[in-house]
């Protein structure tokens, strides 16, 4: 068994009188792709909000690497080597794919008090990187990320996520709005993002698309886990489903 | 055809810059005194003022936000410095740093209605239009305070004093705007602040997600916008010899314009420093130039409205044109 990369004990959320989460347990282990799935209103977006620093947990810990971590803010989670990737990709459309890449994390030519950017620098790691995530065309670093296809986006997000040397990268929803075409080209970064050693949870509604990329597939309903260790290469989609709606028991 | 339009995309400001030469063209051939020097250094005087303003406003356009109060701050200023001078035995550089101190403070206030209230700036800035405008009248009686008793400090030479150049007098001003436009377009293009300002008006909800701080960022820019406009309300109060607390009445909407006309979005996320400089010098030839020429100062804004209009139609064009993406 590899390394236990992130433990979710007993983690709840409420909105007022509501329930999101219900005391959660959920582990990821390094190289390992987790399939998260659930119908809507399960308590998916809840648990991935609160693993991704957006929104605090009323109970519970989270641990990382064996170590108990405070996920107050998302920078949080960036700093705890968590980085999400939402269908939208979270990129600044009017940045030039280099400057969305380094966001945050500029690295700065001379002296700290003009803080120039390193562009030659950002560059050359962009193009590197979008060899490595495998985007086949050649497209310049310096492009705006307005010009680029839904796909596109996502590798960059992907690449993002990659370079920063995260240990977990949770992709919510990433093959919405795609075509066919693109959406295999999304799960080919998920393959090359684990075959480099990073962990993913992936979240999609097509459960298809689930099967495809992960090792394991975890089910959530009404804020509760109610499978945890579907292995995708024994069971069908059919059983799958029946668990998500409840129709299994 | 998609090669131009390719280079209007990436260069914002290749439109405003071929409109500004043709204006000069045409303004020129109907009226040749309108390249003179006595007319370019009238022109140059008054334009940097203005100017001043319009470099900050674009910053804090391209973080996503505007401020309205540019034009009373521009008013409010220079009042309270001559105040403050006139009426007590302070120097004048304890008058002008204790003014600009105000114009920084309503900066932050601004700032943090819009980022800690999530107030809209249209609003905030709103009402600190209506705050400023009133504290000048109110401290004044609404008459102007003489200035005229300045002439004689290093500060007014340092701000406003002329250079005389052949027939070519040149004021202090340009200096300061030459030194604020490097200065800005550098940082916005070249720096770590300049990408999180870009960021934090394309996407704040993205760039927050990395790290960058949005509200510090825009809070940073809305002090620097009053700022600029009390420096700038200073230095036109010493060059005209009058503190007027209704000076700068309208100028949020003409530097709006300004900004606009040069390429910068009015959403938030694209700005250029040089698109403003032509921005600017656009506005101010044309209220030169058709009085030049001969048509009535009053048609002013027609021409203004018109040019928005089309500039407008301009960048929308470009941007359908090149994001393919969706």
């Amino acid at each position: 068994m590899s390394e236990l990369l992130v433990q979710m004990d007993n983690v709840s959320k409420s909105y007022g009188p509501i329930t999101a989460l219900g005391g959660v347990n959920l582990s990821v282990y390094r190289g390992e792709v987790v399939g998260l799935l659930g119908d809507n209103g399960a308590g998916k977006s809840t648990l991935i909000k609160v693993l991704s620093g957006a929104v605090r947990a009323t109970g519970g810990t989270i641990s990382i690497k064996g170590r108990q971590v405070e996920m107050n803010s998302t920078t949080d989670a960036i700093d705890n080597g968590i980085e999400t990737i939402y269908q939208d990709s979270a990129l600044v459309t009017q940045l030039s794919i280099a400057r969305n890449l380094f966001l945050g994390r500029e690295p700065i030519k001379g002296s700290k008090f003009f803080g120039r950017m390193d562009e030659a620098k950002m560059e050359a790691v962009a193009s590197e990187l979008l060899k490595e995530v495998g985007i086949s065309k050649n497209i310049p670093p310096t492009t705006p990320i307005s010009a680029l296809s839904g796909g596109e986006r996502q590798a960059v997000a992907i690449a993002r996520a990659m370079h920063f040397e995260s240990d977990l990268i949770i992709l919510d929803e990433p093959t919405n709005n795609l075509g066919v075409a693109e959406t295999q080209g999304v799960l080919q970064f998920v393959r090359n993002a684990k075959a480099s050693g990073h962990s993913c949870i992936f979240i999609a509604h097509n459960i298809h698309h689930v099967f495809q990329v992960v090792d394991r597939i975890v089910v959530m309903r009404r804020g509760a886990i109610v499978a945890d260790d579907i292995d995708p290469k024994t069971t069908t989609v059919d059983a799958v489903e029946r668990i998500i709606t409840g129709m299994d028991s | 055809m998609g090669k131009l339009s390719k280079l209007l995309s990436v260069r914002p400001e290749v439109g405003p810059a071929v409109l500004l030469v043709l204006l000069i063209v045409i303004f020129t051939s109907i009226n040749p005194k309108f390249l003179s020097i006595l007319n370019i250094s009238n022109t140059l005087a008054f334009t940097v003022e203005l100017g001043l303003i319009a470099l900050a406003m674009t910053l804090l356009m391209t973080s996503g936000e505007f401020d309205l109060s540019v034009g009373s701050v521009f008013g409010l200023t220079p009042v309270i410095m001559w105040a403050l001078f006139n009426g007590t035995d302070i120097p004048l550089e304890f008058a002008f740093l204790f003014a600009m101190a105000i114009a920084i403070c309503i900066g932050l206030i601004n700032g943090w209605f819009v980022t800690y209230l999530k107030i809209p700036s249209f609003l905030v800035t709103l009402g600190m239009l209506l705050v400023a405008r009133g504290t000048a009248l109110y401290i004044t009686d609404g008459f102007p305070q003489r200035t005229w008793n300045a002439s004689d400090e290093w500060l007014s030479a340092v701000l406003v004093g002329d250079i005389q150049i052949g027939a070519l007098r040149l004021y202090m001003s340009l200096f300061w705007f030459i030194l604020a436009a490097v200065l800005l377009h550098y940082t916005l293009q070249k720096t770590k602040f300049g990408n999180w300002i870009q960021a934090s008006g394309g996407n704040a909800h993205a760039a927050r997600a990395r790290g960058v701080r949005v509200d510090a960022t825009k809070i940073k820019l809305f002090v620097l916008s009053s700022a600029l406009a009390g420096f700038a309300g200073i230095i036109s109060s010493i060059r005209t010899s009058a503190a007027n607390p209704n000076s700068g009445t309208g100028y949020e909407l003409e530097v709006i314009a300004m900004v606009v006309i040069g390429g910068t979005a009015l959403m938030g996320g694209r700005g250029t420093i040089v698109g403003t400089v032509i921005g600017i010098f656009i506005l101010r030839l044309m209220r030169n130039g058709i009085v030049m020429i001969g048509v009535p100062g009053l048609a002013y804004n027609i021409f203004i409205g018109a040019i928005i209009l089309g500039m407008m139609a301009l960048h929308s064009w470009l941007d359908r044109r090149n994001h393919s993406g969706g």
